[in-house]
C-alpha cells in the first residue's frame, strides 16, 4: 500500500481552508455526531482506534484522556502546534491546508474530556499558519461552532490561538504550559503530571495537531474503522515530513508500517543520480540515526524503529546521502540543542554546550584523540538525568552518530579534515 | 520541625541498608536529612519549594531501573533507597563535573571559599581532574543586584535558590533567571533592584560564591572565624543567629534554624546589629566628671565608688531599656528597690508609635530584644511608673540622681538625643551603656559613664514578643573591662566579682576549631 489520502483527503483543494469549503466536504458533521454521543463513548472509540500521540512520544491518546481526574475541576485542552523538532513540518501543512479539521478535532476532544476552554499553542515562527488559523477560528466563532451551546447541544467550549515566541522547549508539554501561563518557557517538574495539575494548576490534556485532527476520522469511521490502516500496535496513517537528499522532499501521508525505503525511493523519487544512501534520521533530529542498511529494513511504525534503538518521533525523516560528512551533520544538530536548552537542569545546560565545543574542536582541527570517547561519556551522562527529554534529545544523536560513524570522527581528528567531499565541510564555513 | 511534633503517620523505609522512619508524604531527601545521612544536593533547600534542577540528589530505588532525584520522589512504605551504589556515585560525580566545567575555580579570591557547597561536595563526591579542555563560558562579574548583594554570574550554578527565596519568602520576586542554556544568568528586572528587607538570606543559601554580601565580602577568610549561637537583639522577634567572630571582633551574623522563632531566615536589619558590638563603636572609658574635673579609672573601680554614693534614698531614679537580659533586670531592680530603697524605676520606650507593628514575616516594630522580660520583672517587683513623672521629678528636684542602664544598641533609639537632654537636667547623672556617644561623653555637669558589655559578651535570658524565653551564651569578649548590669550591681554592693573567667575570645584563635560547617556535608555540620 502506498501513499494514502486519509487525513489529507482534501488538502489539495484550496476552498478546504474556508469554513464553507470545509463544510462542502462534510466538515463539522462529525462534531455534530460526536455531540450526540456520550463523552465516555468517544474516549472508548479513541482507545479502540489505537491512536498514538503524533507529536513524538507516541503515547496512547485514549489512555491520556482517561487520566483526567473526575473531581469536577475545570480542565483544559491544549493543542501543541509548536512543531519545533528539526525536520518536522507536517503540522504546518495540516494547519495551512485544513485549519477547520484541527478545530473540529479539538472541539470533539474537548467535549470528550469535558473541557470548556481550549487553546492552540503555535510556535512564533508560524506566523502564516497562525493567520490562517486565526481566520478559521473567527469564522467558526461567527458560525456558532465555538462558544456557547455549540450546534444546539448545550455544550460550551471556547477556543483561542496563542502565538509563542519560538522555542524548541515550548513543544515539551509542560514547557508549553509554562509559556501559555505567561512564564518563561521551561518544563515543570513531574509529578504532578499535566493531567492532574497542568495549565493554571488544573487538569490539562496536551495533544499534537495531527492527533487531534485524526479524532475527526475516528468519529467518522469508528475506532475499529480507523484501524483499516496501519499495524496492530501502530494503527492508522501518519504524515511524514521528508527532507534532505531526496528528489521530491515534502509531506506524505502513508499508513504506519510502510517501508521507509519505499517512501524514499517511490514517493520521494529517490536520491540524486550517482548518490548512495548513507544514513537516515527517522523521527526528527533527536531520533537516533539509522545506517543505510538499517534504513533498508525499517518500517515506519513505533515498534520497528524502537526495535532498532531509534524512534518514529514526529515523523520527520531526514535523508542523508554519501556526499555528507557525519561530523558536519552532527555539528548542526548539536548547535541546535546547545542553543535550545532551557538551562534549568545542569546536565543538559552544561552538557549541550560542552558537546558543541568538542565538535567545534574537531571541525577546527584541535581535538584530542580521546574526544570521541568523551563525547560518548558526556552524552551517556546527560541521558535520563533531567526534568524533560531535551537532554536525551541532545544526547541520542551524539551517541548514535559517534557509535555508527565513528571512523569519520576519528579520521577528522587525526587528519584534521573530513573524510568526504575533499575534506571541506559546511560547518567550517559557518562557524 | 521533625517527626515527633505532629500526629502524621510515620513510614519506615530503608536508606543505604539502614531502616529509618519519616513522616508519610515526605520526600526521600527529607528522609536523608532528618536522619543526618549525607546526600549530594544544591538546589534543594528545606525552607523552599522543590526545583529539581541540579540533578545531584540521585538515588537508586529498588525495582526502578532509572535513577530518581530524591527531592521530588515521595517515600512509600518499605521503599529501599541507596545513594552509595556505584551507579549513583558515578552519576553524582558526573553531576558535579557538569557543575564545574564552566565554574571559574577562582577559590583563592572567592569569598565563599571554606564554606562553599562546590568545594565541600567536590571533596566528598568528586575529587577528579577537570575533563574539559575547551574554553569556559564568560558571564557578568561584580553585578550589583541591590544595596546588599553582589553577583558573580560565572560562579553561579543556577540552582535557583535565590530566585525561589524572593518568590516565596518576602514574595517580592526581584530575581529571575534570564536567557537560556549555558548563557542563563540570575538578574534583576530593569529599575527593580534586590531591595527587600530579607535580601541577604540569598547570600546564605547560595551554595557557591555567586552571591556575596557587600557588608562581609573581602573582610575576613571564613576559616579565620569561629562561630557561636546567640540571638539577634535587633527587635522583639529574637531570631536565632550564629555570630562569626575572631579576636578582632564580630564580622557577621547568619540565621540559625528555629521553627518556633525565625524558621531559616533573618532580616537585613538584623544583619547590621553586630556592628555596634565592635570596639570602634564602644564606650571604652569609665570616667567621672565632677566640678569641672574629669577622672578616668577602671570600670570596676568606678562601679565600687558609685555604689558608695548611690544610697541617697528617694532622690535616686533608675531608667531601664528593653536591651538587657532578665537576669540583669532582676539584679538591678532588686538592688534599687531593696538596697537603694527607691521604686522610681522607669521604662524608656524607644519607639512607642510602632511598637506593635509587624511585617508579617519577622520584623517587629518593638526594636528591643527583651521588652517582655523587663515588663515582667517590673511587674514582679510591683513597679509601675510613667515617664512624665520622671521628667517632672527632675524638674522639681525631687529626683537628684538619675541612673540610666542602656540602651545597648543606640542605633535603635531614635530619641537618644532627646533623652540625653531631658535626663542631663538632673543634678547627678550616671549613665551605663555599651556604645560610645559623643554627646554623653561631652556632658559638662556631674556625670559618670560606665561601659557595659553587649549581648555577645555575657550569658542571659531574653523573652521575645511571644513570651518565648531564650537563653544565650557569651560569644566572645570585645571590651575587656566592660561590665554586665549584674556585675555592676555586685560591685555597687561592694562585693567582689567572682574569679573572672576568661571568655573564649581572649584565647588565641584556634583556627577552624568548633566551626559548624554549611549544610552540604552533614558529617561536619547540621542544617
Amino acid at each position: 500500500m502506498a501513499e494514502v489520502k486519509y487525513l489529507s483527503e482534501h488538502y489539495l483543494k484550496p476552498e478546504y481552508r474556508s469554513l464553507d469549503g470545509y463544510k462542502k466536504h462534510g466538515g463539522y458533521e462529525m462534531l455534530a455526531k460526536a455531540l450526540k454521543m456520550e463523552p465516555q463513548k468517544i474516549i472508548d472509540e479513541v482507545k479502540a482506534s489505537g491512536l498514538r500521540g503524533r507529536g513524538g512520544a507516541g503515547f496512547s491518546t485514549g489512555m491520556k484522556w482517561g487520566f483526567l481526574p473526575n473531581n469536577g475541576e475545570p480542565r483544559y485542552l491544549l493543542c501543541n502546534a509548536d512543531e519545533s523538532e528539526p525536520g518536522t513540518f507536517k503540522d504546518r501543512v495540516m494547519m495551512e491546508k485544513a485549519p477547520h479539521q484541527l478545530i473540529e478535532g479539538m472541539l470533539i476532544a474537548a467535549f470528550a474530556v469535558k473541557s470548556h476552554k481550549a487553546y492552540i499553542y503555535i510556535r512564533g515562527e508560524y506566523m502564516g499558519p497562525a493567520a490562517i488559523l486565526e481566520q478559521a477560528i473567527t469564522e467558526a466563532k461567527a458560525a456558532g461552532l465555538i462558544g456557547k451551546n455549540i450546534l444546539g447541544s448545550g455544550f460550551d467550549c471556547d477556543l483561542d490561538l496563542y502565538l509563542g515566541a519560538g522555542a524548541y522547549i515550548c513543544g515539551e508539554e509542560t514547557g508549553l504550559i509554562s509559556s501559555l501561563e505567561g512564564y518563561k518557557g521551561q518544563p515543570k517538574l513531574k509529578p504532578p503530571f499535566p493531567a492532574v495539575q497542568g495549565y493554571l494548576k488544573k487538569p490539562t490534556i496536551v495533544n499534537n495537531v495531527e492527533t487531534l485532527a485524526a479524532v475527526v476520522n475516528i468519529i467518522r469511521d469508528g475506532g475499529q474503522g480507523y484501524r483499516k490502516y496501519g499495524t496492530e500496535k501502530s494503527a492508522g496513517t501518519k504524515l511524514f515530513s521528508i527532507s534532505g537528499n531526496v528528489n521530491k522532499p515534502g509531506t506524505y501521508e502513508v499508513p504506519l508500517g510502510y517501508k521507509m525505503i519505499d517512501l524514499i525511493n517511490i514517493e520521494c523519487g529517490g536520491l540524486k543520480p550517482g548518490r548512495k544512501l548513507k544514513a537516515v534520521v527517522p523521527g526528527g533530529s533527536s531520533a537516533p540515526v539509522l545506517t543505510a542498511e538499517e534504513a533498508e529494513r525499517a518500517t515506519l511504525d513505533y515498534e520497528c524503529l524502537a526495535g532498532m534503538g531509534s524512534m518514529l518521533g514526529s515523523g520527520a525523516i531526514i535523508v542523508i546521502d554519501d556526499s555528507n560528512c557525519m561530523v558536519d551533520v552532527l555539528s548542526t544538530i548539536t548547535h541546535f540543542y546547545h542553543h535550545e536548552s532551557c538551562g534549568q537542569c545542569t546536565p543538559c545546560r552544561e552538557g549541550t554546550g560542552w558537546i558543541e565545543k568538542i565538535i567545534h574542536s574537531i571541525i577546527h582541527g584541535h581535538a584530542k584523540p580521546g574526544d570521541v570517547d568523551m563525547l560518548l561519556k558526556i552524552a551517556d551522562n546527560m541521558k535520563g538525568r533531567t526534568i524533560c527529554a531535551l537532554s536525551d534529545a541532545a544526547a541520542l544523536p551524539v551517541l548514535s552518530f559517534v557509535t555508527k560513524f565513528r571512523d569519520e570522527f576519528e579520521y577528522f581528528i587525526k587528519e584534521k579534515k573530513s573524510k568526504v567531499r575533499g575534506g571541506q565541510i559546511y560547518a567550517q564555513l559557518h562557524h | 520541625m521533625h517527626s515527633s511534633t505532629t500526629n502524621v503517620p510515620m513510614v519506615k523505609i530503608q536508606v543505604n541498608g539502614q531502616e529509618v522512619e519519616v513522616k508519610e508524604g515526605s520526600t526521600i531527601i527529607e528522609a536523608f536529612y532528618q536522619n543526618k545521612i549525607d546526600i549530594a544536593h544544591y538546589c534543594w533547600h528545606p525552607g523552599l519549594s522543590v526545583a529539581g534542577v541540579c540533578r545531584l540528589c540521585m538515588v537508586e530505588i529498588e525495582g526502578n531501573p532509572r535513577l530518581q532525584i530524591a527531592c521530588n520522589t515521595t517515600v512509600t512504605p518499605g521503599m529501599k533507597v541507596s545513594n552509595v551504589s556505584e551507579k549513583v556515585k558515578d552519576a553524582v560525580k558526573w553531576g558535579l563535573d557538569f557543575h564545574l566545567i564552566n565554574h571559574p575555580l577562582d577559590c583563592p579570591i572567592c569569598d565563599q571559599a571554606g564554606e562553599c557547597g562546590l568545594q565541600d561536595q567536590y571533596m566528598k563526591y568528586g575529587r577528579n581532574d577537570s575533563k574539559m579542555g575547551e574554553a569556559k563560558v564568560k558571564k557578568h562579574k561584580v553585578v550589583d543586584l541591590g544595596p546588599r548583594v553582589v553577583l558573580d554570574s560565572e560562579r553561579c550554578i543556577l540552582c535557583s535558590r535565590c530566585v525561589r527565596f524572593c518568590d516565596e519568602v518576602p514574595k517580592t520576586s526581584e530575581l529571575g533567571i534570564f536567557n537560556r542554556g549555558d548563557r542563563a544568568e540570575v538578574g534583576t528586572f530593569d529599575g527593580k533592584p534586590l531591595t527587600n528587607k530579607y535580601s541577604t538570606n540569598v547570600v546564605d543559601i547560595c551554595p557557591v560564591g555567586a552571591l556575596t554580601s557587600r557588608d562581609f565580602r573581602f573582610r575576613q577568610r571564613v576559616w579565620f572565624l569561629k562561630d557561636k549561637e546567640t540571638i539577634c537583639t535587633g527587635c522583639s522577634t529574637g531570631c536565632n543567629v550564629k555570630a562569626y567572630y575572631n579576636k578582632e571582633g564580630v564580622f557577621r551574623v547568619k540565621p540559625v534554624y528555629n521553627a518556633a522563632v525565625n524558621g531559616h531566615w533573618m532580616c537585613d536589619d538584623g544583619r547590621d546589629v553586630y556592628k555596634f558590638v565592635n570596639r570602634e563603636n564602644r564606650l571604652i572609658d569609665a570616667k567621672i566628671v565632677s566640678g569641672g574635673k574629669t577622672e578616668h579609672m577602671q570600670p570596676m573601680e568606678l562601679a565600687k565608688r558609685l555604689g558608695a554614693t548611690l544610697k541617697v534614698r528617694a532622690s535616686v531614679a533608675l531608667v531601664l531599656t528593653g536591651s538587657h537580659s532578665v537576669e540583669e533586670y532582676e539584679a538591678i531592680v532588686s538592688y534599687f528597690k531593696n538596697d537603694v530603697g527607691t521604686t522610681q524605676i522607669y521604662h524608656w520606650i524607644n519607639n512607642p508609635d510602632m511598637i506593635d507593628s509587624f511585617d508579617g514575616i519577622l520584623i517587629r516594630g518593638d526594636k528591643n530584644p527583651n521588652t517582655k522580660g523587663l515588663i515582667e520583672v517590673l511587674a514582679k517587683n510591683g513597679i509601675s511608673t510613667q515617664w512624665k513623672s520622671l521628667t517632672d521629678a527632675i524638674g522639681t528636684g525631687a529626683v537628684k540622681t538619675v541612673v540610666v542602664a542602656g540602651p545597648e544598641n543606640q542605633a535603635l533609639f531614635p530619641d537618644m538625643k532627646v533623652k540625653i537632654s531631658e535626663l542631663s537636667k538632673a543634678a547627678k547623672l550616671v549613665w551605663m551603656t555599651a556604645g560610645k556617644n559623643s554627646e554623653l561623653e561631652s556632658l559638662a555637669g556631674d556625670v559618670a559613664l560606665l561601659p557595659l558589655k553587649t549581648y555577645v559578651e555575657k550569658p542571659g535570658t531574653f523573652v521575645n514578643h511571644a513570651g518565648l524565653r531564650q537563653k544565650t551564651q557569651a560569644v566572645t569578649s570585645i571590651v575587656p573591662g566592660a561590665l554586665s548590669l549584674a556585675e555592676a550591681v555586685q560591685l555597687f554592693r561592694g562585693e567582689d566579682l567572682l574569679a573572672k573567667q576568661t571568655p573564649e575570645g581572649d584565647k588565641p584563635n584556634e583556627i577552624g576549631k568548633g566551626r559548624v560547617d554549611n549544610e552540604f556535608t552533614l558529617t561536619r555540620g547540621v542544617w
